[in-house]
């Protein structure tokens, strides 16, 4: 029974002479925020070269920055996943440090090799991500509350456990290839006599997948769209045969395997295991998604904008710090640079709007 | 004497003229009507009026000199009340707070609860309502938050009242009410504006009409005594409208019910609800807000528990768990009476909420839900309800209410859904569409759909329902069988209605 609508109703129902309310058919180029961010981008990395050479050296600076940049855009896609469907994750820190002890585990107590232990972790993020899901979804309390109790109680739990298990908080067996991970750049991949770049580090290429994975899953597959429709409306997703507790679940399972994925990363660039991993990514991880259009409310994400919203905070640190602004500044910089950034996007959507009243 | 004017009043959105020089006055002691279908622009010039929004041309005259205000603060406070189509309470507040709310009264920077209680006192008998300041909104039934909402804009000392379909979610006998409330206000003098889209209710209660057309004011201030209803319609509409004829349709009744209940009882107070729906057949729910005739899809659905008694579908018994078991496994649609929060994603693309239903069936391995099939059979949706849109990509939230109802309704037909309950399908839509969506559902049935009809307009009833089942306090009062002579069957309704009801 396909389309049980005859012509006449097909007829009647036609409303010639009432235009079509629409908003914003066609937003001129420059007011498209992704592109935004990457003139900004592109411009503070020239005036920090410009004002410090020293910013284009590959192997101090560069290298480095790109494994900065491709780390904190895993935090910022495992924050992102739950922001898809208007959810937080302020554990996302402690994931990271709770599967990474899963993985220390494995290499020092069970002697596991270098991806399977990578492999143990992932799974044990997306373990816990799940749990918190299943009692966001069971209990209906909001995802802010439970993810901090959450964060409070792997908190204690971690050094806990550190402390039975290793001498100085830190797991000390390092599985064959993570020196190797750590150092190695694209230079050392090479088919036949083209080898890649120096500057960018082999770490790198998991944050390319990941945003390969979710970028797909939000974009092509059944279960993005039904995360940014329960995202948009619980209520109506749930009345459109959407099972919203199924997606709650999914979506922080996915950000704790993200979490997990960070938590390696950081783990492989500072060369150990311990407990204080992740302590930094919770604040990074909202600035990058929010940076990048990603909405607060749910419903719309962006993974490009993730990844220059990260880019963009990774280059002021990183060119204040060379420029020599101490620790403590640093700080207010970037975040009058960040108001600045978030101002402009504003305006620059204020003006296409006049634009395009005048056009007409 | 003259208390309001807004003149050749202009206002421009992006690609759109809303306003386009529309003149209209309001008199004290006098009721007008502003008329217009979905998108002529009466919400617009509410907000210009009320200083949401400011006008791009034009000027507005309160007793003759010119005014502006820049908020809606400003209007309250030179006297312009409005009761807007949105519900404003608060829910965490009292009737008393949520009345006073612009100029909540204090003793030394704390709230004064004792003044709240006197001051909201007096505005609700001004009102004749016997409502409790006390008692938290979230208590009141729907009419009752309307009439609060009512007192609430007098609070500010109004006398320019505008009212914005304050009858689109009340039963007519609650409208009575508050067009005796309307009535008096008109008496004491002060002007009111009146929108709806209930034709009967304008002539009933109103002086004059503006109608207003696609942003210009095609008739203004015009005494309804010398109008007809077709004039007014014909204004509206832009041409001749004529009343609409639907093709004959016969229900087999030896067919089996695809739907049945029997005895059943819920969790939401519901008892011993028995009905049944044949394929092809539209059965009416009518009855008062509140009867529970929303709850009883509800609770159909899974998403109330059904305490007693079975529901049968195409002859088995069974239990739905929630909508997607619904839709699922027994082909069942709900078409909800919230649109906005529960019927659209108003923050996503047409596409997407037409789709919503046919990922599961398009989605390939991984979840992969190819675009092109997708996107032809939206297309081919969009076509059929003539859903008028620039392109799929469109978001839902900036579609007329006629459209985004379309949209509504398009993703359980494309589901492919055999049973359908429509809860309200035409509250605060335009005459024209609203034929068009009876013209729709009457299709819908005649191909073989059997339809669940819940509805408060009782025209819109006795035009398309086979049968009428009518509900009070969550029990069924009674059956008529539709003839579709509208002053017969509207008396026995409501006669069905407040019948005592035989004591089993």
């Amino acid at each position: 029974m396909s389309a049980p609508v005859s012509e006449t109703a097909t007829a009647a129902l036609q409303e010639p002479d009432q235009p079509p309310a629409q908003r914003g058919g066609k937003t001129p180029w420059w007011a498209n925020q992704r592109i935004g961010l990457l003139v900004l981008v592109v411009l503070l990395a020239t005036l920090f070269g410009v004002l410090r050479p020293a910013f284009f050296n590959q192997q101090l600076v560069v290298f480095p920055l790109l494994r900065d940049i491709a780390m904190f855009t895993v935090v910022g896609l495992a924050q992102l996943c739950v922001l898809s469907i208007g959810h937080m994750n302020l554990a996302v820190g402690r994931m990271a440090a709770f599967s990474m002890m899963i993985t220390g585990i494995s290499y020092d107590l069970w002697h596991f090799s270098l991806y399977a232990g990578l492999l143990v972790g992932l799974i044990a993020g997306a373990a816990i991500g799940a749990l918190a899901g299943w009692v966001i979804a069971r209990t209906g309390v909001n995802s802010f509350v439970v993810t901090l109790a959450l964060d409070f109680l792997l908190l204690g739990l971690i050094p806990l456990v550190y402390t039975g298990l290793t001498d100085n908080a830190a797991f000390v067996t390092k599985p064959d290839g993570m020196r190797e991970m750590r150092n190695y750049s694209l230079a050392d991949i090479c088919i036949g006599n083209v080898c890649g770049s120096p500057a960018v580090p082999q770490l790198a290429l998991f944050a390319v997948i990941a945003m390969v994975v979710v970028g797909w899953i939000y974009s092509r597959t059944k279960l993005g769209r039904e995360l940014l429709m329960t995202g948009t409306s619980v209520k109506a997703a749930e009345l459109s045969g959407i099972p919203t507790a199924r997606r709650v679940i999914t979506a922080h399972a996915m950000s704790g395997c993200l979490a997990a994925l960070a938590g390696f990363m950081l783990a492989v660039s500072t060369g150990s295991i311990k407990a204080t991993i992740g302590e930094e990514f919770m604040l990074p991880s909202f600035l990058g998604p929010i940076l990048g259009g990603t909405l607060l409310a749910g419903g719309f994400i962006s993974v490009w904008g993730t990844l220059l919203g990260t880019a963009l905070t990774s280059v002021i640190r990183k060119g204040l710090d060379l420029l020599g602004v101490g620790l403590e500044s640093l700080n207010i910089y970037l975040g009058l640079i960040l108001l600045v950034a978030l101002s402009t996007d504003r305006i620059r959507t204020v003006l296409s709007e006049r634009q395009e009243v005048r056009q007409r | 004497m003259t208390l309001f004017v807004a003149e050749r009043v202009d206002k421009l959105f992006p690609g759109v003229r809303a306003l386009d020089g529309v003149t209209l006055a309001l008199e004290a002691g006098s009721v007008h009507a502003l008329l217009g279908e979905n998108g002529a622009g009466k919400s617009t010039l509410i907000k210009v009026i009320t200083g949401l929004y400011r006008p791009d041309g034009g000027k507005l005259l309160l007793d003759g000199s010119e005014v502006a205000f820049g908020s809606p603060h400003e209007s309250a406070a030179a006297g312009i009340g409005v009761v807007h189509q949105e519900r404003n309470l608060i829910p965490g507040f009292t009737v008393g707070e949520n009345i006073l709310l612009q100029k909540l009264p204090t003793s030394r920077g704390l709230v004064d609860r004792a003044a709240i209680r006197s001051e909201a006192s007096r505005w609700l008998a001004e009102l004749d309502l016997d409502i409790d300041p006390d008692q938290p909104v979230t208590e009141l039934s729907v009419a009752q938050a309307q009439l609060v909402e009512i007192a609430k804009a007098l609070s500010v000392e109004s006398r320019v009242l505008l009212l914005d379909e304050p009858t689109a979610s009340i039963t007519p006998n609650e409208a009575d009410r508050l067009f005796r409330v309307v009535d008096k206000l008109k008496n004491d003098g002060r002007a009111v504006l009146f929108v709806s889209h209930k034709l009967e209710e304008v002539f009933q209660i109103c002086d004059t009409v503006t109608v207003l057309r696609d942003g210009s004011s095609v008739l203004e201030s015009g005494a309804l005594a010398d109008l007809t209803r077709d004039q007014v319609v014909d204004l509206m509409v832009g041409r001749v409208h004529e009343a609409l004829s639907l093709p004959p349709r016969t229900v087999d009744r030896s067919v089996d019910p695809l739907l049945e209940l029997s005895g059943v009882s819920t969790a939401t107070g519901h008892a011993d609800i028995d009905l049944a729906v044949r394929p092809g057949e539209i059965v009416g729910l009518y009855g008062l807000v509140g009867a529970g005739r929303s709850e009883l899809a509800k609770a159909l659905l899974g998403l109330d528990r059904i305490t007693a008694g079975e529901v049968r579908i195409r002859g088995r018994a069974v239990r739905i768990k929630n909508v997607r078991d619904a839709l699922r496994n027994h082909k069942i649609g709900y078409v909800t009476e919230n649109r906005k929060e529960e019927g659209v994603f108003l923050e996503q693309s047409v596409s997407r909420n037409i789709a919503v239903t046919i990922w599961d069936r398009l989605s390939k391995l991984l979840g992969y839900v190819p675009a092109k099939a997708e996107s032809a059979l939206v297309a081919r949706y969009v076509e059929q309800l003539g859903i008028r849109i620039a392109s799929p990509a469109q978001l839902a939230g900036t579609l007329s209410g006629g459209n985004q109802q379309k949209v509504s309704l398009a993703k359980w037909l494309a589901a492919q859904t055999e049973i359908l309950i429509i809860d309200e399908p035409t509250v605060g839509i335009d005459v024209r569409t609203k034929d068009a969506f009876h013209t729709l559902i009457w299709d819908l049935a005649a191909n073989g759909l059997a339809i669940l009809l819940i509805t408060s307009d009782l025209p819109e009833m006795i035009t398309l329902a086979d049968r009428v089942v009518v509900m009070r306090d969550h029990r069924v009062q009674g059956e008529v069988a539709n003839d579709h002579d509208y002053d017969r069957m509207s008396q026995q309704v409501i006669r069905l209605i407040h019948a005592e009801r035989a004591v089993a």
